[in-house]
């Protein structure tokens, strides 16, 4: 017993003792390198099929624009699949969350009363996944995925006496949201910020190594002291936190929002993030940085396809390939085998 | 399961190295081992509950409009019934042989369809068109098993992707459709046999074959052994491939006959309609106690599971809900019913 809990945390320190090198080395064999071998095989592609405006200023702002909110969504519910749960109604909740924000604005409330109480909607439904996948331990995928009818249904409800849809133009909000910094609009690069910073505290901080010890090896993490219960909890809210987020941007940069916003966002975000080196099966693989990167090879397929006015349609089938490809790619370099 | 091994206990089954059990035990008459006797059914106990939960719903509905205890309130739950619970069968074998879930349920079901619809319209013999609907669904459900036995990819991702791709392709593919309305399949789906739709009685017959054949035939039991134990079935010569493959293979095989019962009741669709179904689906199986862990589930509690299912989305026109609160409740269920789940399993555990 001892010796096995022993060999898990030892197993744990020799990361930080790699360095130079062997490090580079080793990160570019895992699941951070092939991604980014994929998003340097995009731009080229990118590059050689749509030509030199693949780069321009117009094609930045529109792939950082799209990408934006995904990132935000994807990068926050990462921590959930690094803890080892999954929640699939953050595109739900990201859609359900601009609905009532664009709602609340509609009918005089002001924008940051509206944006605090959307948060709070977006926490509240963090709560009720928490409890049943944590406190219940039900199935995350099933649970989750009953989550998403509710509250699609709830925006469906929220939208009933307005065809569908609430157009809300925010002025402070769509300004801001499509304000530039450079060459790109000015909420990818926060996102791209903020990516960074999860980045450190996922890989790096005392918070980060309990999350992925506990996706890791849920027994090992239980021995070592850290609550499981508590950080499964934490990470559940914190996706529906990031969900409700890119709601309330969405319907900044949108001016309104309809019934169906964020309608397939779970699964483009996480084939996006499997892409990137998560797994949705197990915990404890995976990190911001390379999410990111799965996000920015599925935002520029995204943008190639539409550039070059192909069936919008291949995109989907282009992911699923690609989705199906990587996690055969991370099997072979030795991630979990069904059989 | 603590309640299922209680009868056997009272009756003092011998365990080899239990020094107490050292001389047979008289077994004591209650109700329980009274009841228990001979096997009782695996999965009684969800029935008595789905039963009850269904009875309370239909005496609730009832005692708040007078009219729904029609005939037409149960032609409607009748109707819904059939293509869901026939999905359903596929989806529970595919989680009782240990494959977790197939989340390919929208193309599998579409996929079909489109064929169906598109060999009518030439004015193909009906015979060949079911051939044909069994051929393209089970096509389907080879095409995920071959990636997930010799890809070793965990069921959930490979069908997860093929969905992805897959619902993509059939937009491409064509933007709606359309049952020839003269065909004798548009008929048929219009039609009533012993007072329920024409469309009920083959979702009847595919819960009834595989209640009764998948615990007494071979390849069912092979699946149960494997989702019991992948490890345990190996060792003693099942031959996991073949398995994986008959399963769904069979699931896709289902999924053709779920395309003829909708392409004769929903003689207009268009590719994106096939996502309705994914979650009754879920719902349907982990309300009729089939466990998302493998190895366990009585295929018969699908049929009382779907019927609940049913009925809860008729009921809701009832209580003077607009069609947009039609979402909310079935997702809801499906959350009640998998928190229960894993706390049976968690209870089972200590």
């Amino acid at each position: 017993m001892t010796l096995s809990s022993e060999g898990v945390i030892g197993a744990q320190s020799p990361a930080s003792a790699r360095q130079g090198w062997g490090r580079f080395t080793e990160l570019a064999g895992g699941a951070v390198g092939s991604i980014g071998i994929t998003l340097v095989v995009v731009v080229i592609v990118g590059l050689t099929w749509v030509g030199g405006s693949f780069f321009s200023k117009g094609n930045m702002t529109i792939i950082g624009q799209a990408a934006a909110v995904p990132l935000l969504v994807g990068t926050f519910s990462g921590f959930a699949l690094l803890a080892g749960v999954v929640d699939l109604s953050i595109g739900s909740n990201a859609g359900f969350c601009a609905v009532v924000f664009a709602y609340l604005a509609a009918h005089g409330w002001g924008g940051w009363q509206a944006a605090g109480v959307v948060l709070i909607v977006s926490l509240a439904v963090g709560t009720v996944n928490a409890v049943a996948l944590v406190g219940f331990g039900a199935n995350p995928i099933a649970a989750t995925l009953g989550m998403l009818t509710v509250l699609r249904g709830l925006a469906y409800v929220v939208c009933y006496g307005s065809a569908g849809g609430i157009p809300k133009l925010i002025p402070g909000l769509y300004s801001f949201t499509n304000r530039e910094a450079g060459p790109l609009p000015l909420i990818f690069v926060l996102v791209l910020l903020f990516v960074v910073g999860a980045t450190v505290v996922a890989m790096r901080s005392r918070v980060g190594r309990h999350v992925r010890a506990v996706g890791g090896d849920e027994v090992a993490a239980l021995r070592a002291g850290i609550s499981v219960t508590r950080v499964r909890s934490a990470v559940l809210l914190l996706s529906a936190f990031g969900a409700g987020l890119g709601g309330i941007l969405w319907e900044g940069q949108l001016g309104g929002a309809t019934n169906l916003l964020g309608t397939g966002l779970e699964f483009q975000v996480y084939a996006a993030l499997m892409i990137g080196g998560y797994s949705i099966l197990r915990g404890g693989v995976g990190n911001p940085a390379g999410g990111a990167m799965g996000l920015l090879v599925v935002a520029g397929v995204t943008d190639i396809i539409d550039v070059k006015a192909v069936n919008t349609y291949y995109t989907n089938v282009i992911i699923g390939i690609l989705l199906v490809l990587v996690v055969f790619l991370d099997r072979l370099r030795g991630g979990d085998s069904f059989e | 399961m603590a309640e299922d091994t209680l009868p056997e206990l009272a009756q003092g089954t011998p365990t080899p190295d239990g020094p107490m059990m050292a001389r047979p035990v008289r077994p004591a008459v209650t109700l329980r081992s009274f009841w228990g006797n001979r096997s009782r059914p695996e999965g009684t106990g969800t029935g008595i509950v789905i039963v009850g939960a269904w009875g309370a719903l239909v005496l609730g509905s009832a005692l708040y409009r007078s009219d729904f205890l029609s005939h037409q309130t149960l032609l409607a739950v009748t109707f819904t019934m059939a293509i869901v619970g026939v999905l359903s069968v596929g989806q529970a074998l595919v989680a009782i042989s240990g494959a977790i879930l197939d989340l390919s349920v929208p193309t599998a079901l579409i996929l079909p369809s489109w064929a169906i619809v598109s060999l009518l319209g030439q004015g193909i013999n009906i015979f060949l068109v079911i051939l044909a609907a069994l051929a393209v669904g089970g096509a389907w459900g080879l095409f995920n098993a071959l990636i997930i036995v010799f890809g070793k990819i965990n069921p959930i991702i490979v069908t997860l992707g093929t969905n992805f791709a897959g619902a993509a392709m059939l937009n491409i593919l064509f933007e709606n459709a359309q049952t020839p309305i003269s065909s004798g399949l548009a008929k048929w789906g219009q039609g009533k046999f012993l007072g329920l739709p024409n469309i009920f009685w083959p979702m009847l017959l595919v819960v009834a074959l595989a209640g009764y054949f998948v615990p007494r035939s071979r390849v069912g039991r092979h699946m149960i052994a494997v989702g019991g134990s992948s490890q345990a079935a190996r060792a003693r010569g099942i031959s996991l491939r073949k398995t994986r493959f008959a399963v769904f293979v069979i699931s896709g095989m289902l999924s053709g006959v779920a395309a003829l019962l909708f392409t004769a009741s929903d003689l207009y669709f268009i590719p994106n309609d096939g996502s309705n179904f994914l979650l009754p689906t879920l719902a349907t199986i982990i309300v009729a106690g089939i466990a998302l862990s493998g190895g366990a589930g009585n295929l018969w509690l699908v049929l009382l599971s779907v019927g609940f299912i049913s009925t809860v989305t008729t009921a809701l026109a009832f209580y003077g809900l607009s069609d947009v609160w039609q979402q909310p409740p079935p997702g809801a269920i499906l959350m009640i019913a998998v928190s229960i789940d894993g706390y049976r399993r968690i209870r089972s555990r200590r």
